[in-house]
């Protein structure tokens, strides 16, 4: 009798998570996990450059093709780059911001509300803005009287820069509040313990902050050049992938392939790079928790 | 020249004055505990000869020097936390050895100086791991290792005691003061176990409420505490304190005998009326816990061969005058 109703009150009670449970998955099939599988299924048909001829069949040959041509490579280079403008100047700056703001004085909270402020900012606020102030005409370079020619945007060595410039500034809020909350969890004893051994504010900084920041510097790491390969709003807003392709990183490329703009839309392609960036990505996570988890002290 | 003085040292937190004009001399090779229940102000008296807390009011001298606006890394000294406060990023050997590192101390005296402190401290093994593979004893004693490593002016140490078992910490007390005596080291050291105090200390100093009660000896402060604080602070079981009017001489003084130093007779004997309250065999030795007609309890010390009162008896309690400490009821000071 006793193991029964056990198993039977057991049995309820997987009933009741998986129902718990169904709204969330629901919400994943519909919205990722059938776009997913869909992708890997469109990636495979050759879409006909006119609109309303049947798609053809072509498995991994479209794969090949794509991802063998100069426009992919060109894309992933310009990706790349992009990645490296942002994510090493959005960690140093909101690690300067962090260190800044980490110490016990009178009104810091108001600094730390303004330096964690650009979380509260959406992608498009913080592109419009800076749109502005590039802007050749109203912005704030004419205001200085600088006027570049060509202006910035459409100048094709410091457009990619300037939407770097844009990426970096939106998401330092949030590097900030997470680098602020990894010095907040380094006990003050240590910092105690190192200046009676004898150790300045610089070498407690490299020898105790640094290697305690650690696993925080990692986590960024990983969130900020997922979030640089993935960024889109702001090239959408501010280059539109231009000047002569030096901003079209892989999203816009795979947003330029579905606007019906100049040709008629590919889905098939478009697929197959969004699968490109998908396995990038992943690979990238895979690559970093490997390569830095090796160095990564994490505290007991 | 490990000397280290104290003069009119205050801190103040906001309202809260945690160390009140402090006067303390520690001379070379000294051993002194500062001692004193929660909350007195010893780590905070500590923290400021560290250089981790700032002086409100005094000066500090160390060696030579007075130190009030010297960083904690020039005063060349060494702490020992209570919360060990090891480098969990760092090999046992590297925590060792970082004092030296910042120091710059070419690499092979490190290496040197190092595996000699761990040697010394039985550490030798353990050199690879890092602190979170320790146990509590083990990380206790390479946090000693790292103070150790160096020849500082003096070390401090904030209750490094208190995280180990009893057994262990036993053996530690030991340890540390032979390992004082062989390096011929200043130390201050801060806890509130007065076994500890009365063990290891050369001297003690008494806080109370961040004020210095009485500096001394354990004997001289055992012996002749300066109130009734120190009195009922120092000794296991603590000092008895009988009112004076009880004693037949009068409410203005109360009288204080330590444990050891009552006896229990029969109730037609001379002596306090008292009545047994509870009996608690230790093994070697035996309290008896009476309580007198203000129901104010004291403890009584006595051998196993004695024969015991029963609970609930009435008895009478007796003390050689010469044992008896006399301490005036308003100020609580000592009288004669
Ligand atoms: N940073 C601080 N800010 C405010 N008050 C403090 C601070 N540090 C200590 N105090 C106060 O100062 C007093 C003395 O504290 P301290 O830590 O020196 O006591 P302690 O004798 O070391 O006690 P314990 O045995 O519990 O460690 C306490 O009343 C404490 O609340
Ligand atoms: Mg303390």
């Amino acid at each position: 009798m006793v193991t029964n109703s056990r198993a039977q009150r057991r049995r309820r009670e997987a009933s009741l998570g998986y129902l718990l449970l169904l709204p969330a998955v629901t919400v994943f099939a519909v919205f990722i996990f059938y776009p997913f599988l869909r992708n890997f299924q469109l990636g495979f048909y050759l879409n006909p450059p006119f609109p309303n001829l049947p798609k053809r069949w072509v498995g991994f040959d479209q794969y090949r093709d794509i991802l063998g041509s100069d426009s992919f490579v060109d894309s992933l280079k310009t990706t790349i780059a992009f990645a490296f403008l942002t994510v090493p100047a959005g960690i140093a700056l909101g690690m300067a911001l962090a260190v800044a703001a980490n110490r016990k004085l009178k009104g810091i909270g108001i600094y730390r509300t303004i330096f964690s402020s650009t979380v509260a900012t959406s992608v498009a606020v913080a592109a419009v803005i800076f749109s502005m102030l590039f802007n050749p005409i109203v912005g704030l370079l004419p205001w200085l009287g600088v006027n570049p020619t060509p202006p910035i945007i459409e100048n094709p060595d410091l457009a990619l820069g300037a939407v770097a410039l844009v990426t970096v500034w939106q998401t330092l809020g949030l590097t900030f509040i997470l680098l602020s909350a990894g010095l907040q969890a380094i006990p003050e004893d240590l910092y105690e313990a190192a200046a009676l051994d004898g150790a300045g504010a610089t070498t407690r900084f490299w020898r105790v902050t640094l290697p305690m920041l650690s696993p925080t510097l990692f986590f960024a790491v990983v969130i900020g050049s997922i979030h640089a390969f993935q960024s889109f709003g702001q090239i959408d807003i501010i280059t539109n992938g231009g000047p002569f392709k030096r901003t079209n990183v892989l999203t816009y490329s795979i947003y330029s392939e579905l606007t019906t703009a100049n040709h008629a839309a590919n889905p098939g392609k478009a697929a197959v790079l969004a699968i490109a960036l998908f396995v990038i990505t992943l690979g990238l996570t895979l690559i970093q928790m490997r390569v830095l988890e090796r160095r990564v002290h994490y505290a007991r | 020249m490990g000397r280290v003085l104290l003069q009119g040292v205050t801190k103040k937190f906001g309202d809260v004055t945690a160390v009140d004009h402090l006067d303390l001399e520690v001379s070379d090779r000294e051993f002194l505990v500062l001692l004193g229940p929660s909350g007195c102000g010893k780590s905070t008296a500590l923290r400021m000869i560290a250089g981790l807390e700032e002086l409100t009011e005094g000066t500090i001298t160390i060696g030579d020097r007075v130190v009030n606006d010297i960083e904690p890394k020039d005063r060349d000294l060494a702490m020992v936390f209570q919360s060990y406060a090891l480098y969990p990023h760092l090999s046992v050997r590297k925590n060792i050895e970082f004092p030296l590192r910042t120091r710059g101390v070419p690499k092979d005296e490190r290496a040197a100086q190092v595996e000699s402190a761990a040697e010394s401290l039985g550490l030798a093994d353990l050199l690879d791991r890092k602190p979170g593979q320790l146990s509590g004893g083990q990380r206790q004693r390479v946090a000693l290792a790292r103070a150790i490593v160096r020849d500082p002016e003096a070390f401090l140490m904030d209750e490094p005691l208190s995280n180990l078992d009893a057994k262990l910490r036993v053996q530690t007390r030991a340890e540390l003061v032979e390992l004082q005596q062989r390096l011929e080291a200043t130390v201050i050291y801060v806890t509130h176990d007065q076994v500890e105090a009365m063990t290891m200390g050369d001297r003690i100093a008494i806080m109370k409420d961040g004020v210095l009660q009485q500096v001394g000896p354990p004997q001289e402060v055992y012996e002749r505490p300066t109130n009734l604080f120190v009195a009922r602070f120092i000794g296991t079981p603590p000092m008895n304190t009988i009112p004076g009017a009880l004693a037949g001489i009068g409410p203005d003084t109360v009288i204080g005998v330590r444990p050891e130093h009552l006896q229990v007779g029969a109730p037609t004997d001379d002596g306090i009326d008292a009545t047994v309250a509870v009996i608690e065999s230790l093994g070697h030795e035996r309290h008896v816990i009476c309580r007198l007609a203000d129901a104010t309890m004291v403890i009584v010390r006595q051998a196993t061969e004695i024969v015991p009162p029963a609970m609930g008896d009435s008895v009478r309690l007796r003390y050689d005058d010469a044992h008896a400490h006399r301490f005036d009821a308003a100020t609580e000071q000592r009288v004669g």
